[in-house]
């Protein structure tokens, strides 16, 4: 489904964010990408997402193979969850959530803000789906606490039917009760739509409890990958200790 | 090295600010000669002659030639004229029988002035007096300088929005697209709007035409410049998340970036109309239509009670426009 070919990028400071990393990620999977600040998580997110390109080594979705050309096609069958999530702060809770959509929206119909009620319906449905209620529906965004935001970063990212979803952080800001119904949320989502998730996270407890594949990451090259249950104590420990550990330098912090 | 091979003096020996020095003095003193000529060439040394020259007349000394002239024009602007007084002979329809609502006939004297003669001619005739007919008209010329400010706000809108959005840095098609309406506005800005409405007078005539062009030219530099500014600050977060969908640039426009730009944009258009409509009054003296035309005819034969009622209505206009625009802003917001 999506398949990374041993794949670097090293940064025009020369620091090498990503190093030769293959990876064959499965159709549906709902893989966490575990490691400290600067092992190179964002970079390998944003390669996806063709923010980033490859210095070397190639990226695939299905039968399409990432170029500048075929950029926005590639774009289109990716959501994104962004760590400070962007939701339009002014605008309603469910235009928020249609927004998503907005490729595949006719311009007239997008500048009047009028959506078919079958889109409509369907940003609904996923509303409902990651746990907001009707009431919300026509609120502004910046009027919801953190956790409600998150979850409609969650339905916006997954209303255009994407077949890889990237979440950079996505629970970072929230606390653990909030986190834990936030990533069932989103695995949730995911599930019903058969959708591959690839979410960063900073915790070793809850990728332990939701991934069906831990990826973790040290300077640029993988260090362990696999099912949960497939994790040793040893390896544990070290995902802790790392997990725990401060980013060593600026630079590293960049990358 | 040398600092650090000396002594450190007692804190005694310190050395402490000093407010005044000599460099100060000297740059003041050249400060106040050169404000000295420009106060000259501004007249402000006659101003305050004769303002004290006033003040003294005040209190019975000497004689002001600005006390005169304030005098003449408050002599004849009170009471003021809300009354119109026609004679019955000028109405062309007059029907004794049938006379407009609260007014009435009153017989006078007309004088009437020959200038080829140079004579003056009375003679008794009938009016028509119209008790609020004179406070009447005002108003509705009042009604139309509103008007053209509305309009000149509309039309500096359809002018402003499209040129804002391409003079923004982010979202201009081409960097020479951006310079080029950026220059653009700034001409716009840069011509006032009585020049441009004595021009437009000549183009299209007396009337409001010329007036509602004029305030459209001028103001839509001002809100295109405000535009763009606006939509280069605005945050970059949710245009990222939008464009990453692969939308395309003006349905991120549409979506990230004018709800969050809206608030300030209707206050500034709010602001633009109200500038308009004080502007709109003046306008009329170049002859570009409204309450201005009225009220430079009342001057000119000094009808200072005219006059007089003229600005009565400006002022209260205004008042009542800031009170609105107050309310509104409160609301929208």
């Amino acid at each position: 489904m999506l398949n990374f070919e041993s794949v670097s990028r090293v940064y025009d400071d020369g620091t090498k964010a990503v190093n030769n990393v293959s990876l064959h990620i499965k159709a549906g999977e709902f893989c966490v990408l575990l490691g400290p600040s600067g092992a190179g998580k964002s970079t390998l997110m944003n390669m996806v997402n063709g923010v980033v390109e490859p210095s070397s080594g190639s990226i695939n979705i299905g039968d399409l193979v990432l170029t500048k050309q075929n950029k926005s096609k590639i774009q289109r069958r990716i959501g994104m969850i962004h760590q400070q999530l962007h939701l339009v702060p002014r605008l309603s809770v469910l235009h928020n959530v249609l927004a998503g959509l907005l490729p595949n929206v006719g311009l007239l119909r997008s500048l009047l803000k009028s959506f078919s009620s079958e889109d409509q319906r369907r940003a609904c449905q996923l509303l409902d789906e990651v746990g907001m209620e009707e009431k919300h529906l026509l609120r502004r965004a910046s009027d919801l606490s953190g956790g409600q935001q998150q979850r409609v970063a969650i339905a916006r990212a997954f209303i255009p039917n994407p077949e890889v979803v990237l979440a950079d952080e996505p629970v970072a800001s929230l606390d653990p009760a909030m986190s834990r119904s936030v990533l069932q949320s989103l695995k949730t989502a995911a599930q019903h739509r058969g959708a591959t998730v690839i979410c960063t996270l900073h915790q070793l407890d809850y990728a332990l409890e939701f991934a069906d594949r831990i990826i973790a990451l040290r300077k640029g090259e993988i260090f362990f990958d696999g099912h949960p249950s497939k994790l040793d104590k040893i390896t544990q420990d070290e995902l802790y200790a790392l997990a725990q550990s401060q980013p060593v330098s600026l630079e590293q912090e960049a990358a | 090295m040398n600092s650090q091979s000396e002594q450190p003096r007692h804190w005694r020996e310190w050395e402490l600010h000093r407010a005044v020095t000599s460099k100060n003095l000297v740059i003041l003193f050249f400060v106040f000669i050169v404000l000295s000529f420009s106060a000259h060439n501004t007249e402000l040394d006659k101003a305050a002659v004769e303002t004290s020259k006033a003040v003294l007349s005040v209190v019975g000394v000497g004689e002001s030639q600005v006390l005169d002239g304030a005098a003449r024009f408050v002599g004849k602007a009170f009471p003021i004229q809300i009354s119109e007084r026609t004679p019955v002979n000028r109405l062309n329809e007059f029907d004794r029988n049938n006379l407009p609502l609260f007014s009435y006939i009153e017989s006078g004297e007309e004088k009437d002035y020959d200038a080829l003669t140079d004579t003056w001619t009375v003679e008794s005739t009938e009016f028509l007096v119209q008790p609020i007919g004179y406070l009447k008209k005002v108003i509705i010329k009042m009604w139309e300088t509103i008007e053209m400010g509305f309009w000149g706000t509309i039309i500096c809108i359809m002018i402003s929005l499209p040129l804002g959005i391409l003079a923004s840095k982010n979202y201009t098609p081409h960097r020479f697209v951006y310079s080029f309406t950026r220059v653009w506005l700034s001409f716009h800005r840069s011509l006032p709007e009585l020049i441009v409405a004595l021009i437009l007078v000549l183009m299209y005539g007396f009337g409001p035409i010329a007036g509602v062009l004029a305030l459209a030219i001028h103001t839509s530099g001002v809100l295109g410049k405000f535009f763009a500014d606006e939509i280069e600050n605005a945050p970059p977060g949710p245009q990222l998340a939008l464009s990453s969908t692969g939308a395309s640039s003006f349905k991120v426009l549409r979506y990230a970036v004018f709800p969050h730009v809206y608030p300030a944009w209707i206050a500034y258009v709010q602001y633009i109309f109200e500038r308009n409509i004080r502007t709109a009054t003046v306008l009329g003296i170049v002859g570009a239509g409204g309450i201005g035309m009225e009220l430079k005819g009342r001057w000119d034969v000094f009808d200072y009670d005219h006059v007089a009622t003229i600005l009565l209505i400006i002022f209260l206009t205004v008042i009542l426009l800031e009170v609105i625009s107050q309310k509104l802003r409160k609301h929208a917001l």
